[in-house]
């Protein structure tokens, strides 16, 4: 310590509050003028801080898994009789499920069933989109080397997710069904009545050319229709919803809005040809160049 | 204002301490600041404690005010500038703000202390709500005055009110660090 008297020593030590004080109104001016350097200085200060926060939001994550784990615990027993429950009707279902496969299987062979064929699929991880035509479409990681083609359905986890528009080698490009593109033809399940279901970017696409005499039900099930032979029918989509009064929204199955996985089916709608009709004008097939139908008409050596 | 170290300028009517002894002193002067600094940093982490952001500044001026009045030594002028400037870097507010308020403050209640030290815990905090009222008015002033235009008064009325309320919970928590010094002070 430097060799003060005690008078002096108290003199300065009153002195240091307002030497204090106005070094602090000097800093908030210098901080003012010189804003890079404060934001510098605090950023320092944060970066050491950086660990202790850490630290701290590690230790609050592990209380909040206690507190939790012991809320989980004073249900457990309710959860476990819950569980045994659902259990012993899934079980239930299941033995059922199992009787009918049987007698549907011993009424199919009565009835010398031809079995449909069992459609091919390749499954592919989903990337983001990075762009494109179409505001909701996905891509995938599967291309023609695959067997992916233009045209085929893809199917998500629990049902329908959209269709192949465009394939490369290595990635396919996937109209999701609630692009504002996507119309597609649906049926029904409880009302028995077909209708277009139409995307309008949002996560429900609407329903459109219903039956006036069959209104969608809320909460009927909504699976692909077979018209036009652009899809095979059955596949299920989502449930009836409505929205508001008189606007009938289908809420898909599948979560359209966070999808990982895709299964692409190739149906072959091309191999069930219709047999040959003398006189039928035949309609234009949606996968091939309108051929002219006169053309047999014609002798030959006169067309053109 | 007598000032801590008055037994240390004369070495030789006082026995040597040992080192021990002399941490022991060291780390009781610095346990306000300690206790203020940590609620800072306990603060100011991003876990989402609820009024975060309001309940700091009234946490780290109750605490200035209860050791200016109570025991100086504890809080003295550059431990509070300290605190200050690293609230002012932690937080969002200009530089040097936090510092200005916090020495007023600390001058306030040094000033008053043994006047303060006589009367009722009431009075103490009647005096105590007029400085976090102040504070916080001063505190909305420099910042209007620093962005140029008038800011919403409502969060600094919160912050007031945060600062009246909290001053008995750490009010009653500092006595008994006090006095459980004190304890350890006479053998």
């Amino acid at each position: 310590m430097l060799p003060v008297s005690i008078q002096v020593r108290q003199a300065l030590a009153k002195l240091v509050l307002p030497a204090l004080l106005l070094l602090s109104v000097g800093i908030m001016i210098g901080g003012q003028v010189e804003k890079p350097v404060a934001d510098r200085a605090r950023m320092y200060v944060a970066d050491g801080l950086a660990p202790l926060w850490s630290l701290l939001a590690h230790g609050q994550n592990g209380a909040f898994e206690i507190v939790d784990g012991l809320r989980e615990a004073r249900h457990l027993a309710q959860e476990n009789s819950r569980l045994q429950a659902e259990n012993a009707n899934l079980r239930r279902w299941y033995e059922v499920a199992i009787s009918l496969a049987r007698e549907n299987d011993a009424l199919k062979t009565e009835l010398h069933w031809v079995p449909e064929p069992t459609p091919a699929f390749v499954t592919g991880r989903v990337v983001a989109d990075s762009g494109g035509i179409y505001a909701r479409a996905v891509l995938l990681v599967a291309g023609t080397q695959s067997g992916v083609q233009t045209g085929n359905i893809a199917l998500a986890a629990d049902g329908l997710a959209g269709r192949v528009t465009e394939v490369g080698a290595h990635a396919a490009r996937i109209l999701l069904i609630t692009d504002i593109a996507s119309r597609l033809p649906v049926l029904l399940e409880s009302s028995h009545a077909s209708a277009i279901m139409a995307g309008d970017n949002s996560p429900t696409p609407h329903l459109l050319y219903y039956p006036q005499d069959a209104r969608p039900i809320e909460g009927e099930r909504v699976v692909t229709g077979g018209q036009a032979g652009a899809l095979p029918a059955g596949i299920p989509i989502g449930r009836v919803h409505y929205l508001h009064a008189g606007q009938p929204a289908v809420q898909p199955f599948a979560a359209l809005d966070h999808l990982t996985m895709l299964r692409v089916f190739d149906f072959k709608p091309s191999e069930i040809e219709p047999p040959e009709a003398p006189g039928h004008v035949p309609l234009a097939h949606p996968r091939r160049p309108l051929a002219l139908p006169f053309k047999t008409l014609l002798p030959p050596g006169q067309e053109g | 204002m007598p000032s801590p170290r008055h037994t240390s300028w004369d070495p030789d009517t006082e026995p040597q301490l040992t080192l021990r002894q002399r941490l022991d002193r060291a780390a009781r002067h610095l346990l306000p600041t300690v206790f203020a600094i940590l609620a800072i940093i306990i603060f100011s982490a991003p876990v989402g404690l609820p009024g975060a952001a309001e309940l700091l500044p009234a946490i780290v001026l109750s605490t200035v005010f209860f050791w200016s009045v109570w025991r100086p030594s504890g809080m003295p002028p550059l431990n509070v500038f300290v605190l200050g400037l690293f609230m002012d870097l932690v937080g969002f507010t200009p530089l040097g703000v936090s510092a200005f308020i916090l020495l007023l403050a600390h001058g306030t209640a040094s000033y008053a202390r043994f006047g303060l030290m006589r009367s009722n815990f009431l009075v103490v905090w009647c005096v105590f709500g007029l400085v976090g009222a102040g504070a916080a008015a001063l505190q909305w002033t420099l910042a209007c005055v620093f962005r140029l235009h008038s800011l919403d008064p409502a969060p600094a009325f919160f912050e007031a009110l945060l600062c009246i309320g909290i001053y008995p919970l750490l009010s009653a928590t500092s006595s008994w660090f006090l006095r459980f010094l004190d304890e350890k002070d006479t053998p």
